[in-house]
């Protein structure tokens, strides 16, 4: 079915882009922790604590993601979670983009980042599996 | 179906937010930032205040001209003007 096909397609690339995002997250918290060190994300201490937790969460996330591309009938709560933070992240981008200080660091990329993640929440709500079609899957195999 | 329905029109809608954000009233000062940068940053002790056009809430306009000649207390504040 190539509905489902494009579903795994999707799942599959936003897992393999949030690993690597997660690991270059993560990468970042150890690399400003070198003395002298020049941060690669413009943030402090603290700033940088939340960019490694941002780090674990999108690489065990992505994990998630690899496993619903691999079986998108078991996996079904992992896709409607996934289009509920991709709304959720495009909400706050869009707020972000009104307070200037947000602005200044990313300008009208933010507009962009939202119009892609409802763009890909979008397609993953039209090309998941259905109750029905998992069932379907669930008897047959 | 029903649900996929709802969930689509969630998203289309804030696709409609997103393009009419520079547009919508809500926003009508723009980014906070863009707002910060009409006013002179050379603000100092003793220096003379520079010429300046704010709006209040109510819509009236208040310029430096306004305020020669008055005690006045200044208070900036950081807002999103929901």
């Amino acid at each position: 079915m190539i509905r489902v096909r494009l579903y795994r397609v999707l799942m599959g690339s936003l897992g393999i882009a949030f690993f690597l995002f997660g690991m270059a997250l993560i990468a970042s918290f150890f690399l400003y922790q070198r003395p002298h060190s020049t941060p690669l994300v413009t943030t402090g201490p603290i700033g940088h604590y939340f960019v490694a937790f941002a780090g674990c969460a999108l690489v065990g996330w992505s994990g998630g993601l690899v496993g619903a591309a691999r079986d998108p009938w078991a996996s079904r709560s992992i896709g409607t979670m996934t289009i509920f933070a991709l709304v959720l992240m495009a909400v706050i981008r869009m707020v972000a983009w009104i307070i200037g200080d947000y602005y200044e660091f990313a300008g009208e990329a933010l507009r962009g980042e939202v119009a892609a993640f409802l763009a890909i929440a979008l397609a993953l709500i039209w090309t998941k599996p259905t109750v029905a079609e998992s069932c379907g899957e669930g008897e047959s195999g | 179906m029903i649900l996929r329905g709802l969930a689509s029109l969630v998203v289309l809608g804030l696709f409609a937010l997103n393009l009419l954000l520079p547009s919508a009233a809500v926003t009508a000062r723009g980014p906070e930032n863009r707002v910060r940068t009409d006013i002179s940053s050379d603000l100092a002790v003793g220096r003379a205040l520079p010429p300046l056009e704010l709006r209040d809430f109510q819509g009236r306009v208040h310029t430096r001209e306004d305020l020669l000649g008055h005690r006045v207390l200044l208070t900036f504040e950081r807002s999103v003007d929901w």
